[in-house]
């Protein structure tokens, strides 16, 4: 055997994959198909806003021909563009009416570079949801299976905070919250008596801001208020699996790591039923190369993650490995976004703030918990909130030039707020990625086709969280509020989910209550595609937490010698 | 200002001068424009001494030196030519070249004369004119044009750090603080 064990992918999921497995003193190797990134060096977080080229303009024609999808995200700009691909090289194909927006990067660390950094748990009215009302199948775990694993990630990566005893949205341990600005605390206090069934609590996010000797000794140090984290944090102060845990599973001199290497596929061995080898390519040469393990984690993330598994045929899987269920790239999930709306505020122009802070605040979820009536759809919605005061990019909408517009614009502007719903998606098994084999990128392997749509649900819901979001910010005394505008196709959250979901049934899922392939002893899948329903909650943390709690199970059974 | 549409003389001359422009001044107009037109290969400029020289007057009028330095001193003109260059497609540059082209029409429409011959004040009512006929419009390529003469001066080093206020490393988060202590807004 090469390693005792192979992750793929080196995101949020496989990072910490890596960092469990390689404590537990097993050599592990960290395939990840894009480049090499060193922390600090390789960032430019460092740059001003006049050193940045094109003040953060990415070319139109660029955009055009190699970024259209990629450039939807929020934060793509001249400063972040190394952290997506492009999509000229990494094409994937959906039917023509019903977009998908992928979103993605290829480099070491992946996605951990540019998440939103938002950490909330996902309780029990989650993972008893689908049981409840019949949609998809019921989840193998109850919040009390990872609690403690929610704990130890929480730990480890520095989560800020603060508790507010909701059984819906768990609290958890947490460093000191970014505190609310003086608009937001108006806010809070207006709409919690307004409506005494929601809460208004400052965003939960991955950001040091009282780091511990444990998040010290990586390198790691106080959030800066600087607010360019998509560019990659040189004090470290955000988690990223750069940051974080590659740097710890380092420290054990257990961990390797290879770039530019995709894999291609897996090689699974009937007579024992396990994978025997993980294929892969050398993405600058072409060369093939395999690699054993006694175990193997796939952490690509959900899409790459289903189309490996997908390509991964054989005599025994011919639907692709461990897909005797047929669930294997169906119900493929995002949380529904592009809802929620925004509006400014006619007081506070005598306040201000100072530091760029990299968060906002977040309602959770009231709705088919703390509110019942007049709903026509299941499951809910969540809103994450950001204010502030404009500043100079107001004059491209206001009239004005010359001395006097350069006097006006020494003063911030008004308050302006906005609400960003995210709202849950049921699983539909026709939402769905398979292999499109006539066509194939430039090594070549089958590109993903991706078929997926909202529903009637995922309509309502939106409707719903729209209104919702207005009347809250004019319950506020808020002014000019209007709903953000349309639902953003999926895919549009980077939240894709539920392609090789968990479940209790080796006949409707793919993965059994620790992450591990039904079928076959040493296959583990600890990305979004294990998840068996979206919550409302951005699923990071619960990544992150299955990737613990799966890895530790994996240590047992390889010291046991049951794997 | 004033408004063209009135008995002086001066502003008869103007009429006169404007529409004698926009009738026989086809030619300057389309000297005016030429060298972009054509522009085919990557190394062509993104615009003709002339456009540039009518860019840096524009800019000056819009983002004056007052008692901080103003567009020019940031070095907006030249950065607004390297857009065009860099950043643009052909269709957007083409729409701020137009933009620059109306302005210029304005200028000979209201008082008869080119902008760059005009004194300051009446650079500001041609460009003050224009700037709140094309944002009630909600003209997008004036939109475009405006913001990247803004993105050009407030993310500049001198009106990030003169004009307003930009600290690299802020160093805390602090929520809620009287406007008076933290000064003028943050530039970015």
């Amino acid at each position: 055997m090469d390693f005792d064990a192979i992750v793929v992918g080196s995101g949020i999921s496989g990072g910490w994959v890596a960092k469990e497995l390689c404590e537990r003193g097993l050599r592990t190797l960290v395939i990840e198909r894009g480049r090499n990134v060193t922390h600090r060096d390789d960032y430019n977080d460092f740059a001003t806003p006049w050193q940045i080229p094109n003040r953060g303009l990415v070319a139109q024609d660029e955009i055009a021909k190699h970024y259209a999808i990629q450039s939807t995200n929020p934060a793509f700009n001249s400063a972040t563009k190394q952290w997506w691909v492009r999509d000229s090289e990494h094409p994937y194909a959906t039917p023509t009416d019903r977009p998908y927006s992928w979103i993605r990067g290829y480099h070491l660390g992946g996605r951990s570079i540019t998440w939103g950094r938002q950490t909330y748990r996902m309780g029990d009215v989650d993972f008893g949801a689908n049981k409840l009302d019949g949609n998809g199948i019921d989840w193998p775990i109850r919040y009390a299976d990872i609690q403690p694993w929610y704990d130890r990630v929480e730990r480890f990566a520095g989560v800020s905070g603060a508790n507010e005893g909701l059984e819906h949205l768990p609290d958890g341990q947490f460093l000191p919250p970014l505190e609310l600005n003086c608009l937001e605390t108006s806010f809070k206090q207006r709409i919690e008596q307004y409506y005494p069934t929601r809460r208004v609590t400052p965003g939960r996010c991955a950001h040091l801001t009282e780091p511990t000797a444990e998040h010290i000794a990586l390198g790691r140090g106080p959030c800066q208020s600087r607010n360019v984290c998509e560019r990659g944090c040189g004090y470290g102060a955000y988690f990223s699996s750069l940051s974080a845990t590659l740097p710890a599973a380092k420290k054990t001199g257990n961990l390797t790591i290879l770039t530019d290497y995709i894999v291609e596929r897996l090689d699974y061995d009937h007579a024992k039923r396990r994978v025997s080898g993980v294929r892969t390519i050398d993405s600058n040469t072409g060369q093939g190369r395999s690699y054993q393990a006694r175990v193997v984690f796939m952490c690509a993330s959900t899409i790459a993650t289903t189309q490996v598994l997908l390509a991964s045929r054989s005599e025994y899987f011919p639907h692709g490995l461990g897909n005797r269920s047929d669930a294997l790239g169906r119900h493929l999930m995002d949380h529904v976004v592009g809802i929620g709306a925004s509006g400014t505020h006619p007081g506070f122009l005598d306040r201000y703030y100072y530091g760029r802070r990299p968060s906002g605040f977040y309602v959770p979820r009231y709705i088919n918990i703390t509110e019942n009536a007049d709903v026509d759809f299941i499951r809910g919605f969540g809103f994450q909130g950001y204010s502030g005061r404009s500043s100079w990019q107001r004059a491209e909408k206001e009239t004005g030039v010359g001395a006097d517009l350069k006097q006006r614009l020494r003063d911030p502007g008004r308050w302006e707020m906005t609400l960003v719903g995210y709202g849950e998606m049921l699983p539909h098994a026709d939402n769905r990625v398979t292999l499109d084999e006539r066509r194939r990128d430039k090594w070549g392997i089958p590109l993903v086709h991706i078929d997926c749509s909202h529903g009637e649900n995922e309509r309502r819901l939106a409707e719903r969280a729209n209104q919702d979001a207005v009347r809250m910010l004019i319950a506020a005394g808020f002014e000019n509020v209007a709903p953000l505008g349309a639902v953003k196709p999926p895919g549009s959250s980077v939240h894709e989910m539920g392609t090789a979901r968990m479940g209790r049934d080796p006949a409707t899922s793919v993965l059994n209550g620790h992450n591990q392939a039904h079928d076959i002893s040493n296959l583990f899948v600890t990305d979004g595609s294990c998840m068996t329903s979206t919550g409302s909650v951005n699923p990071s943390l619960t990544y992150m937490a299955l990737s613990a709690r799966a890895a530790n199970y994996a240590a047992d059974l390889l010291g046991s010698g049951e794997i | 200002m004033s408004n063209p549409v009135t008995n002086s003389k001066l502003d008869r001359r103007a009429m006169l001068l404007g529409a004698v422009f926009l009738v026989g001044g086809g030619a300057a107009l389309t000297r005016f424009l030429k060298p972009s037109e054509s522009r085919t290969g990557d190394d062509a400029p993104a615009m003709s001494g002339e456009q540039f020289m009518l860019l840096e007057q524009v800019v000056d009028t819009m983002i004056p030196a007052t008692d901080t330095p103003g567009a020019l001193a940031a070095g907006v003109p030249a950065f607004v030519r390297e857009m065009l260059g860099e950043w643009a497609s052909d269709a957007t540059r083409r729409e701020f070249l137009d933009v620059l082209e109306t302005i210029e029409r304005q200028a000979w429409a209201q008082f008869g004369a080119a902008y760059l011959e005009l004194p300051a004040e009446r650079r500001l009512a041609v460009l003050g004119r224009y700037d709140e006929d094309a944002i009630s419009r909600q003209d997008p390529a004036y939109g475009r044009f405006k913001y990247l003469v803004l993105v050009g001066y407030y993310q500049s080093e001198i009106g990030a750090t003169e004009e307003l206020r930009f600290e690299l490393v802020p160093g805390a988060w602090r929520a809620c603080l009287p406007l008076t202590e933290v000064g003028r807004a943050s530039a970015v």
